[in-house]
């Protein structure tokens, strides 16, 4: 059956190839007109939705490709976002280099919090991590004039190359840049070997290790990269509320990641990539009751794990072959 | 001040280790770790509190009440969430637990909010001085109850076919099937009995801490450090770990920094999962290749 599938697409590889090119094109000019149907209220939950689809793809990379029960989510994003406001707020560092330094210093942490999954499994690494999630937090409470504590650090406009990023329409070009570049990297990534090796570390970690894939190695290489993604997001995310408080990441903010993930399926970036675009306006809407937006969330979260285990992009996948997720190149 | 400090610190750590009780006969029984514990210790209270100020029952008839509330919630979510994905992966047990700790906090929410809520004491006697010590009788009630339930459960699970029982559906499901254990059913009514503990816990501990809707999720998170302390699935060490970490929480929020209380608990996990991760009393798991 493979071998019918490997034969046509050998065939038609170019014109395939094209019309992949020209949807791309297509969609990336959607992307960038999309500023002029908007008002600032509507661009603003654009922007965001750009952010998280960082997060969850970063989320899935952990918890969905390497199969780790890791829970720092809502840490390394808040990482990213107090790196990028202590840099840009307390040591003048410019936003063009705020943003890179801010993800690799994520990356850092990451890799620091990948290190206990070399030794811990399961439960024993979900609390590990749950916790190290709630010591950041506060941290950022009592980190004084550092971090302004729960009051929240303001972060002044950020310029770039001179040329202020001020409205939201402007934000949004400099997020679908950062965002396209890093999920296409991702994407890349997914689909080499190092994303290979990810995966083989899930299904079967001794039959991985007995292929000569170094288990430890590649879980490292996931943390970090998780950690670089998700950071991105963070510094994204402080530009784009101008300020950032401890509160934004709390519990609530990893389950609202951890929701993301899972309506669009474990271990299929397009859909973390859907799963955030559908949800992101939901914490809006229910903001002005408390409690609607854990309920909501969480009674998606068990329907999901009830009634459709593998999420959206699981049941796209069924319909559309084409979307499956392939971890080769043709 | 170090003899009240340690004293204290038994007392808070009495309610560390009641509620991962809770938690350990639940992990013995079906090796699932409940996420949403201390959802059950915060429904038991706030049941509780319904039954004494809606109804107007005796305080006894109300806890009494709540935990058979509680032990019927328990079954019920084993039956309705928990048995359909069976056999399915840890992690998706584990993220069915995760999400069922959001919803009932979101459920506590919707009806009360930010109010903080007091509960009555069980007794209301003066509290118990000894030369400078001082001791509540709310201290001594939850710190007996401990002692009672861990002995209770120590013989249960050592001592009598109930503990064959749990070893055998634990260790394989399947195996205990065959040799005639009704397993689902077992598992319900320990997912009962487990969260009618974490309902005992939460109306004895409610007058200390008074009700609101996070109470479980500040009280679990330290159930955890005294479950990862001691050793997982191990009741003694569940108590030891429990009484260790309200020792410690007090003594360096006496001689160091009250903040540093809040922390305890977290450093506490990460320091001993990174240098000895089956706890003190736990022995490391054995992998067969």
């Amino acid at each position: 059956m493979s071998d019918a599938i490997g034969s046509t697409s050998i065939e038609t590889g170019k014109r395939v190839g094209l019309r992949t090119a020209m949807i791309a094109t297509m969609a990336l000019g959607a992307l960038l007109a999309l500023p002029l149907l908007m008002n600032d209220y509507q661009q603003y939950i654009v922007n965001l939705t750009l952010i998280y689809c960082l997060v969850s793809v970063g989320f899935n990379i952990v918890l969905g490709y390497l199969g780790q029960l890791a829970f720092a989510n809502a840490a390394l994003f808040g990482i990213g976002a107090y790196s990028t406001g202590i840099l840009m707020q307390q040591l003048d560092v410019p936003f063009g280099f705020a943003l890179p330094s801010s993800v690799l210093i994520a990356a850092v942490v990451g890799t620091l919090i990948g290190l206990p999954a070399l030794r811990l499994k399961r439960y024993y690494l979900a609390i590990v991590t749950l916790v190290l999630g709630e010591l950041l937090r506060w941290t950022y409470i009592h980190g004084g004039d550092i971090t302004r504590g729960s009051s929240g650090l303001p972060i002044s406009t950020p310029k770039l190359f001179n040329f202020p990023i001020e409205s939201e329409a402007q934000k949004y070009y400099v997020f679908l840049f950062v965002t396209v570049l890093i999920l296409w990297a991702t994407r890349n990534l997914l689909r080499s070997r190092i994303g290979r090796a990810w995966v083989a570390i899930r299904e079967n970690e001794l039959a991985a290790a007995s292929l000569g894939i170094w288990p430890a190695i590649y879980k490292i290489a996931a943390f970090t990269w998780s950690g670089a993604v998700v950071g991105a997001a963070g510094a994204l995310f402080a530009i784009l509320l101008g300020r950032i408080e401890p509160e934004s990441f709390n519990l609530n903010q990893l389950l609202l990641h951890f929701t993301f993930v899972m309506i669009g399926g474990l271990g299929n970036m397009i859909g973390s990539i859907i799963g955030a675009v559908i949800l992101t306006a939901a914490p809006e809407i229910l903001r002005n009751f408390p409690g609607f937006e854990e309920i909501v969330f969480s009674l998606l979260l068990i329907g999901v794990l009830l009634f459709m285990p593998r999420g959206i992009g699981g049941i796209l996948v069924a319909y559309f072959p084409r979307l499956r997720e392939r971890l080769f190149r043709d | 001040m170090l003899l009240q400090l340690i004293l204290s610190g038994i007392a808070q750590g009495s309610i560390y280790a009641l509620v991962a009780l809770g938690m350990t006969v639940l992990f013995r029984a079906t090796t699932i770790v409940n996420f949403a514990h201390g959802e059950m210790f915060m429904f038991g209270a706030f049941v509780v509190y319904l039954f004494l100020h809606l109804v107007g029952a005796p305080f006894f008839v109300a806890a009494l009440l709540g935990v058979v509330t509680l032990f019927g919630l328990g079954i019920c979510i084993e039956r309705v969430l928990i048995r359909p994905m069976a056999g399915g992966p840890h992690i998706a047990l584990a993220m069915m637990t995760v999400a069922l700790s959001y919803l009932f906090r979101g459920i506590a929410r919707i009806f009360w909010g930010r109010e903080v809520l007091p509960m009555p004491p069980v007794f209301s006697y003066p509290p118990i001085e000894i030369g400078n010590l001082v001791l509540t009788t709310q201290d001594l009630i939850i710190a007996g109850t401990m002692v009672l339930l861990v002995i209770v459960f120590m013989l249960l699970f050592h001592r009598s076919k109930l503990g064959r029982l749990a070893q055998a559906a634990s260790d394989s499901p399947r195996g205990a099937a065959l040799v005639g254990i009704n397993v689902p059913a077992f598992y319900g009514t320990m997912w009962g009995v487990s969260a009618a503990m974490g309902a005992i816990a939460g109306i004895l501990v409610a007058p200390i801490t008074l009700l609101y809707p996070d109470m479980g999720a500040q009280i679990l998170i330290r159930a955890f450090a005294a479950m990862t302390l001691g050793g997982f699935g191990h009741f003694g060490g569940a108590v030891i770990g429990g009484l260790l970490m309200g020792i410690l929480e007090e003594l360096s929020g006496g001689y160091l920094s009250t903040s540093l209380i809040d922390v305890f608990a977290f450093i506490a996990i990460i320091v001993v999962l990174l240098v000895r991760p089956a706890g003190l009393f736990g022995r490391g798991e054995v992998t067969r290749v």
